[in-house]
């Protein structure tokens, strides 16, 4: 049995019938904080197509994780609509992943153990189980660490666990919470490289958050760029460039003087607007 | 290789100037040799002992009544520490009980237990189980709390029903703290083994056999005996420390 996921077609060419949408119409967070409510998202209004890499950049506090939290059901309290393949998202479900910051796989499991977990609530036979594991692992390039902990693996191999951990369920859309914020710059370049191999196999619709102007660009179809308080997004990059991707391109350069400015620019009173910004129809 | 052995030379230095000064004052006569029994007289009831198995008896009686409170007590402990743990009520119930409690030495409790229980066997396994619980059943009710948040998170994306989630993230997670309290536990039922039977009349066990010696005037068979105690208690300890390495291997070594 060969599953069609991992056949991902070249881009452009994604078919009406493949599954991973996401669409978030006027979605508004607020915390109450101190007494004082708090607005942290303000109005999102964000479409993702099926099997799309969509980046989010923005400073501290534009509430780009609360985004995500929301998006995968950890946090249920917002106004608004999250819809995946228009259907209303209401908690955490395996249709939808996650990969914090910390790789936060359990320390007492090996790694082939902590994949494992994650697959409980399918209730799988033992066979396909141990395929779908041995599969993740390989697609991660960790076939030979399944029995090792935790403590045993460098940085950059923990998040790459955490990633095969995360995809195992196979969900329809991931969400990455700065998966390579807590890596040396070295080891990030080749995470980075890697989890675009993984995407391209995987074909699964993914939502990263990153500090990183770069990092944003070198993945993502599409750059969101969001400003702060509250969070609203100032612009949505599209990175007209076919993957796998080279760090040299013009391209990648000009649009992230472009980001840069804009997230160092002063902020203006018409920030929150929708804006597309095609890298093609600049001169 | 070298260094080993100046390790182990290093650690027998303190011993055999104790044993220099312990012959030493045994010669300075007949009163002396009584409170300070000869090396060779304590060699020689050492060996008595071994060979008429009289040793072994009480060695194994004292180790069988330390291992069986341990596992009463150190079972009851942890099972009330989960409870406390999981359920606040509970705790706020049951913590201040236990916290009061320990604050009584457990041969403080000698009166009133040989007044309810008697002085048999039974009195002193009840004695012996209280100080394997209280260590057991704090360290475990600290350990069940410390559970991380951010690891829970993890069993809540992935759908863990609330028994998937103490089996596979709170108790693992409390485990080290719960390894800490047993061995706390070990120590003391080891203790309190010895003071029970040194207070409570019995049958066979190393205190019995000391009080026994000490009336009989034998300060060579109380020394056997107290370094029996001292060497078993030393040996569990380390065993114990074996074991929680292996059960908890996924630890990082300290200091990595």
């Amino acid at each position: 049995m060969t599953d069609p996921r991992h056949l991902r077609e070249p881009a452009g060419t994604t078919g009406p019938s493949r599954t991973g949408a996401v669409r978030i119409t006027g979605l508004s967070k607020r915390y109450a904080m101190s007494g004082k409510s708090m607005t942290v998202l303000d109005d999102i209004n964000l479409s993702i197509r099926p099997g799309e890499f969509v980046s989010i950049v923005g400073p501290s506090g534009c509430g780009k994780s609360t985004l995500l939290r929301l998006i995968v059901g950890l946090d249920t309290d917002y106004d608004g609509e999250i819809r995946l393949d228009d259907t209303r998202v209401a908690g955490t479900g395996l249709e939808r992943g996650l990969v914090f910051q910390d790789h936060r796989l359990f320390p007492w499991m090996t790694v082939s153990k902590n994949v494992e977990v994650a697959l409980l609530k399918q209730k799988l036979p033992k066979e396909r189980r141990e395929r779908l594991i041995a599969e993740h692992l390989a697609l991660v390039g960790l076939s030979d660490f399944g029995e090792a902990y935790p403590h045993q693996l460098s940085g950059g191999m923990a998040q790459r666990a955490a990633i095969a951990r995360a995809l195992v369920n196979e969900p329809r859309v991931l969400a990455l919470d700065e998966p390579l914020g807590a890596l040396d710059a070295l080891t990030r370049v080749k995470v980075q490289a890697e989890l675009q191999r993984i995407w391209m196999e995987a074909g699964t619709t993914m939502i990263m958050v990153t500090h990183d102007v770069d990092e944003a660009l070198f993945l993502g179809d599409r750059v969101v760029v969001m400003s702060p308080r509250p969070g609203r997004i100032a612009r949505v990059v599209d990175v007209d460039l076919p993957h796998p991707r080279d760090r040299a391109s013009p391209l990648l350069h000009r649009l992230k003087d472009e980001i840069l400015g804009e997230l160092t620019r002063e902020p203006r009173e018409e920030d929150g607007t929708l804006v597309s910004f095609p890298a093609r129809t600049r001169s | 290789m070298s260094l080993r052995l100046r390790s182990v030379s290093l650690a027998l230095l303190f011993p055999a100037l104790v044993l220099g000064w312990w012959e030493w004052e045994s010669r300075q006569g007949a009163g002396h040799a009584y409170a300070f029994a000869p090396l060779e007289q304590v060699a020689r009831s050492l060996v008595e002992m071994l060979l008429d198995g009289r040793l072994l008896l009480h060695a194994g009686a004292s180790l069988q009544r330390a291992l069986t409170a341990l596992l009463i007590g150190g079972s009851i402990g942890i099972a009330t520490g989960i409870a406390m743990g999981l359920w606040r009520p509970f705790d706020r119930t049951a913590g201040p009980i236990v916290t009061t409690m320990r604050q009584v030495p457990i041969l403080g409790w000698l009166p009133l237990v040989a007044l309810w229980f008697g002085n048999g066997d039974g009195a002193k396994l009840l004695l012996v189980s209280l100080s394997a619980f209280y260590p057991t059943v704090l360290n475990t009710q600290k350990g069940m709390q410390a559970v991380e948040g951010k690891l829970a998170e993890v069993g809540r994306l992935y759908g863990f029903t609330r028994l998937q989630s103490l089996r596979l993230i709170a108790w693992p997670s409390a485990l080290p703290l719960v390894f800490t309290g047993i061995s706390q536990a070990l120590a003391f039922a080891w203790i309190a083994t010895i003071g029970v039977e040194l207070l409570f009349s019995a049958t066979a066990g190393l205190g019995t056999e000391m009080m026994a010696a000490q009336v009989a005037a034998r300060t060579d068979v109380v020394l056997v005996c107290v370094a029996c105690v001292g060497v078993m208690g030393f040996a569990l300890n380390q065993l114990f420390a074996l074991l929680r390495a292996r059960l908890l291997r996924w630890q990082p070594a300290p200091g990595n």
